[in-house]
């Protein structure tokens, strides 16, 4: 396994964040980390990064620990990409591409490390906008150059913090493809924290679900994405409508228009049916 | 969207023929050029600013007396008068203006940079009016005594770094926030601006007098020894901000999380670099009083010139900010000759408009 998470747990002081979560990621497959807002997805993508360390559990990728490699030896082997954030300071393409080799040279970037940012930004299509200056960029074309800043470090697992969140849905799109597509070339692993479940589904070639800081599901999307979970994840009354080439998740309406969310999904019965009563006992 | 998917092999660009390896490369040679033009133009400014002032002294003087102190030989009597004037006074002066220039300028690329805010400076954590109420503390507490210059110096330094090191202890039991300790910096300088202005109150005439000239940054008493200090602390800590200037470049562009995950530790280059920053600081308070702006702009023309790239922004930021106060003591000693305006008052007449331009016209350095 290119990436293995087991037993991870994590605390913010006294506040349990994460809970003993194990899952695993292969090489060349692209996994979607799922979960409504506060669920600790961040968390354990920062987790995995070495941007935090754990409190317990172990986290190894192709093999080694990486409690036991240095912080910079492990910006090596795992690369992190962040929402593309304001910098306070105006840098090109090409330089903002460079920071990602940051670990691996020493004072100055030397031949070699020009080589992989140029790779880098060729593979994410900005060659033309190189020298451009990073507030010049569209919220896409800034999402790419932090992707090629993160190919540019050169890791086996690549991580993504909500990359797409402000993207509009052809940069979402084309940002998820490029991942897929990194990931089935080089053969590493890639874990992207994501909002859009059906999206996932359809990139994605695993997806694992967080809930209060636990994993809750953890398969293909048509294993992960099961209607009951997800109603009792997200608090939204939701339909999977899972073919063999396609899962898609949907809210439920009612003949009304509206869907359950929150306190109202107590109207439903263990398979999603409305429970007799509470068709009676709920006024509109 | 495949287009973009493809490895394209490095193609040379239609407009410049040139691959992007090159252009790199070139970018990065371009920037040597203009550090070393930088170098060239601050020699110049440095000999051509010895030539300024009342007693009439060339340029064939200035290079014949650093040739004479440097290699020795004879003077003859009447270039004697020139040779003590350039020697005891205009060198250590104009050495001593560029040195206090470049380290705050130095300082205030590392504390931009590190806290992650173009518009912080040296003094933001409250150096300056701590270094001020220590020299007028020795002023106050000497009285009428005729007061050794190392005094003062020694007041001021004790209590700026004693003052920086209080601040960077809280912030780091706090977890360094940027603004934890951007709000520790404004809590401590309303303090020792009350506590300085308390002992103006109380002070005598002369007393008073004593330590508001203090307040006025100036290179005006220059010493060898001014010089030797300031200028030995600079050049030790320019190398040293070099080492670090790749973790910085890391912090100040991609903030503290993809900092970490690029294997920047994050807090201690943090502390280490402010750490540096104040002392640099600190030492040019406590010999030169307080030069404002110089910190704050010098890195801003630096960016304008060379890129915001800390390798190239440090040394280069050296200069301007050297170059900047050897200009406003050159003009200082020339607008209202033979009285000499203080390189404090004037580099703020200098600095105010540069930074209105700066700001009106930030699109690059500045976001």
């Amino acid at each position: 396994m290119s990436l293995s998470v087991q037993h991870l747990s994590f605390s913010y002081g006294p506040r349990r964040i994460l809970e003993d979560v194990t899952f695993e990621v292969a090489p060349g497959a692209f996994c979607a980390l799922l979960g409504p807002n506060g669920s600790g997805k961040s968390t354990l993508v920062k987790a995995i990064a070495g941007v935090h360390r754990a409190k317990s559990g172990t986290v190894t990728v192709e093999g080694r620990e990486t409690s036991s490699l240095g912080r910079r030896e492990l910006a090596t082997v795992v690369g992190y990409v962040p929402q593309a954030g304001d910098a306070p300071f105006d840098l090109t393409v090409r330089e903002a591409v460079m920071l990602g080799r940051t670990p691996h040279f020493g004072i100055a970037p030397r031949a070699e490390d020009r080589a992989k940012v140029e790779d880098a930004i060729a593979r994410m299509g900005l060659g033309d906008i190189a020298e451009r200056s990073m507030s010049e960029l569209s919220g896409g074309q800034a999402q790419r150059a932090l992707i090629a800043r993160a190919l540019a470090q050169d890791t086996r697992v690549l991580l993504l913090d909500e990359p797409t969140s402000a993207l509009d849905l052809r940069y979402q799109i084309e940002t998820l493809q490029l991942v897929r597509q990194i990931t089935r070339e080089e053969g590493i692993s890639a874990l992207i924290a994501i909002h859009d479940l059906n999206h996932a589904a359809r990139y994605c070639d695993q997806i694992v679900v967080l809930h209060g800081g636990r994993l809750v599901a953890d398969g293909s999307p048509a294993e992960a994405l099961r209607a009951p979970v997800l109603r009792s994840v997200y608090e939204v009354d939701v339909e999977v409508d899972a073919r063999e080439d396609a899962v898609e998740v949907r809210p439920r309406v009612d003949a009304a228009g509206f869907t359950r969310t929150g306190a109202r999904l107590a109207e439903l019965d263990e398979h999603g049916g409305i429970r007799a009563d509470a068709v009676a006992a709920v006024p509109r | 969207m495949t287009t973009t998917l493809q490895r394209p092999a490095p193609t040379p660009d239609a407009a410049s023929g040139t691959t992007g390896e090159e252009t790199s490369r070139r970018r990065e040679l371009r920037k040597l050029v203009v550090l070393a033009v930088g170098v060239v133009v601050s020699l110049a400014a440095l000999v051509v600013s010895v030539t300024i002032g009342t007693a009439d002294v060339g340029i064939g003087d200035v290079l014949r007396s650093v040739q004479v102190s440097i290699l020795g030989g004879t003077i003859s009597a009447d270039f004697a008068s020139s040779y003590a004037v350039i020697t005891q006074l205009r060198l250590p002066r104009v050495l001593l203006a560029f040195a206090a220039g470049a380290a705050l300028s130095v300082s205030g690329v590392l504390m931009q940079g590190v806290l992650r805010n173009p518009l912080v400076s040296p003094f933001t954590l409250g150096v300056s009016p701590a270094a001020a109420f220590g020299a007028a503390l020795v002023i106050t507490l000497a009285g009428t005594n005729q007061l050794p210059a190392w005094a003062t110096i020694a007041g001021a330094m004790v209590m700026a770094l004693a003052v920086s090191a209080l601040v960077l202890g809280i912030a780091t039991a706090r977890r360094m926030a940027v603004a934890t300790l951007l709000l520790l910096g404004i809590a401590m300088t309303q303090i020792f601006e009350a506590l300085a202005s308390a002992l103006q109150f109380t002070a005598n005439e002369n007393t008073l007098q004593a330590i508001i000239r203090w307040t006025f940054g100036s290179v005006n008493d220059a010493t060898w020894n001014d010089v030797l200090i300031v200028g030995i602390v600079t050049l030790v800590a320019i190398p040293v901000t070099l080492l670090f200037s790749k973790d910085l470049n890391a912090i100040a562009f991609a903030g503290d999380d993809a900092a970490r995950s690029f294997g920047v530790n994050v807090g201690p280059v943090r502390i280490g670099l402010i750490a540096l920053s104040v002392a640099l600081a600190a030492v040019v308070v406590s010999f030169c009083g307080i030069i404002g702006f110089v910190g704050l702009v010098g890195p801003h023309i630096a960016r304008l010139a060379i890129g915001a790239d800390h390798r190239h922004l440090l040394p280069f930021a050296a200069l301007s900010g050297g170059l900047l106060l050897l200009v406003a003591d050159a003009v200082g000693r020339t607008v209202i000759a033979p009285a000499v305006v203080p390189v404090g008052i004037v580099v703020a007449f200098i600095g105010g408009p540069v930074f209105i331009y700066l700001i009106l016209t930030r699109r690059n350095t500045l976001k």
